[in-house]
């Protein structure tokens, strides 16, 4: 192609566009509407996820082995446990070492010199790799016969990686709708367009264009529609990001407010021009076809 | 040039636009479809740019089986027709230039033979001064001109012009049919559908008569009514 047929084509996408400005700005208006909560959502869901995968690899099985079982007996465990792949350490805390942390942790409400012996038992806080495998690593742990109980924090768990697993369906279903949503926009302001180009078109025709050469500008002129409501709608997001939310994390400061943001940006960049290329694509298409 | 065999037209409303119609027409001549308006010209030339498809029948454009041209095929057969019509058919934005430079331009011809096609065809039709005027700017018989050039820009081997005279005055009207013969004698087959008597009488070339949807008559060098000269007072 060269430089004088690339000028037609963009001069030609050009005053469609600004021919059908209002209708153009509505179109871009939804695009932007859409992707921005596309984008909110995935930055919700993001923080979710990392947030619920940082307490899932924080999660503990505590092991708490026999009353017999002195610190010497206990190292047979630890190298037992150690041959586990799924564990990712084990940290020994014996009776006595128990009963300091708890004081510490305590203070002055735990008044040690009441007790007559030390009612702890000697210890193991496991951690393992794949948060998934908590349930089933800890079954394995508590049939060994040094082990009297394996405890975890079964029910949040399960909860936790449930929550996961629901959000992630109902996004998909959520991201869906928005899409489609937007498509529809973006393939009515083509259609109108395309009414509005009518006689061109028509006269295209006549002469002999393609029906490739003939959607072509319609094509890129919807892609430009995704892509500008994308761009708007990704001012908007990193305007929420800034403004919003570090507020946010100062009443949540449990949470981390982390996102990928170049990455995430191209993807809404991405969506806005598929979009925009597919309703576009099908709208004329029809026309083409009567 | 143009072959049409045992040609039927029925619309899907129902109406027969054409019953049957054998024609011929050769390379490099001038032929009127002269007929009320309704009785199927129209219609003839549409099979002949496959704007419609014939119900029965064959049709036969340079060598090519038009009735069954596949549809991807279209395109080419249509860059080697110019069809010119009543109602010029201009795009009111664009300058006289950009009207006809459009016709190749969304054919994908490279910007330098638009820039050499586009004055050549813009002389021919004697438009080269007003190249940069819009077609509001210009008269009735400019305009058609202007779309005239558009269709022969492209250098096509044959010329549909469908009433192409219909919006014009007497003198313009001239003017028009007199490029049409000049277009014609550099060696474009023409095919003019009108209902204009007097263009037909005093130009005296073939003279194709559709009634109904069939041929009444055929005839080289003929009027717009048979045996009847220029001179014959109307009904």
């Amino acid at each position: 192609m060269d430089w004088g047929r690339l000028r037609f084509f963009l001069s030609e996408v050009l005053t469609n566009f600004t021919r059908n400005a209002g209708m153009q700005f509505t179109a871009i208006g939804t695009v932007a509407v859409t992707i921005v909560l596309l984008g909110a959502f995935l930055y919700v869901r993001d923080t979710i996820q990392t947030f619920g995968t940082g307490v899932l690899s924080q999660i503990e099985i505590a092991v708490y082995l026999k009353d017999g079982v002195d610190d010497v007996k206990a190292q047979e465990l630890a190298s037992r446990l150690a041959s586990d792949p799924r564990v990712l350490s084990a940290t020994y805390v014996s009776k006595a070492a128990g009963l300091r942390r708890m004081q510490d942790a305590l203070g002055h409400d735990f008044d040690t010199s009441l007790l007559t012996s030390n009612p702890l038992p000697n210890t193991y806080h496991v951690k393992v790799k794949d948060p998934d495998t908590v349930p089933a690593v800890a079954a394995t742990i508590a049939r060994d016969p040094l082990v009297a109980k394996t405890d975890y924090a079964a029910d949040t768990v399960q909860k936790l990686l449930k929550v996961a697993t629901i959000l992630g369906r109902a996004g998909i279903v959520l991201i869906a709708l928005l899409y489609v949503s937007a498509a529809i926009v973006i393939a009515n302001t083509i259609r109108l367009t395309v009414f509005a180009r009518r006689r061109e078109i028509a006269i295209m025709q006549l002469v002999g264009a393609t029906n490739m050469y003939i959607r072509l500008p319609f094509i890129a002129e919807g892609m430009l529609a995704g892509i500008l409501g994308a761009t708007l709608a990704i001012g908007v997001l990193a305007l929420a990001d800034t403004q919003i939310v570090p507020k946010l994390s100062q009443t949540l400061q449990f949470v981390t407010f982390q996102v990928n943001a170049p990455l995430l940006s191209l993807e809404l960049l991405g969506v806005g021009a598929a979009v925009g290329l597919i309703a576009s694509w099908l709208s004329v298409g029809r026309y083409l076809r009567t | 040039m143009i072959k049409l065999r045992g040609v039927s037209l029925t619309y899907p409303n129902g109406t027969r636009a054409l019953d049957d119609v054998d024609l011929e027409i050769e390379k490099g001549s001038f032929v009127f479809l002269v007929g009320h308006s309704g009785t199927g010209k129209s219609s003839l030339l549409k099979l002949m740019y496959r704007e419609e498809v014939p119900t029965h029948g064959e049709v036969q454009v340079d060598g090519i089986r038009v009735d069954t041209l596949r549809r991807s095929r279209v395109p080419k057969l249509r860059r080697n027709i110019g069809v010119v019509f009543q109602d010029f058919k201009l795009l009111s934005h664009k300058t006289v230039w950009e009207n006809v430079a459009f016709a190749l331009q969304v054919t994908g011809t490279r910007t330098r033979d638009v820039m050499r096609m586009v004055p050549r065809a813009l002389d021919l039709v004697g438009l080269s001064h007003k190249s940069r005027m819009f077609p509001s700017e210009l008269s009735g018989g400019e305009q058609q001109r202007a779309a005239i050039a558009r269709a022969l820009v492209g250098n096509p081997k044959l010329l549909l012009c469908d009433e192409p005279t219909g919006n014009l005055d007497p003198s313009n009207t001239t003017e028009i049919m007199e490029l049409l013969q000049r277009i014609n004698l550099k060696g474009t087959t023409v095919v003019v559908a009108t209902h204009n008597q007097a263009v037909v009488d005093r130009m005296r070339r073939r003279v194709v008569r559709l009634e109904h949807g069939r041929i009444l008559h055929d005839d080289e060098r003929g009027y717009y009514f048979r045996g009847l000269g220029q001179t014959a007072v109307l009904p």
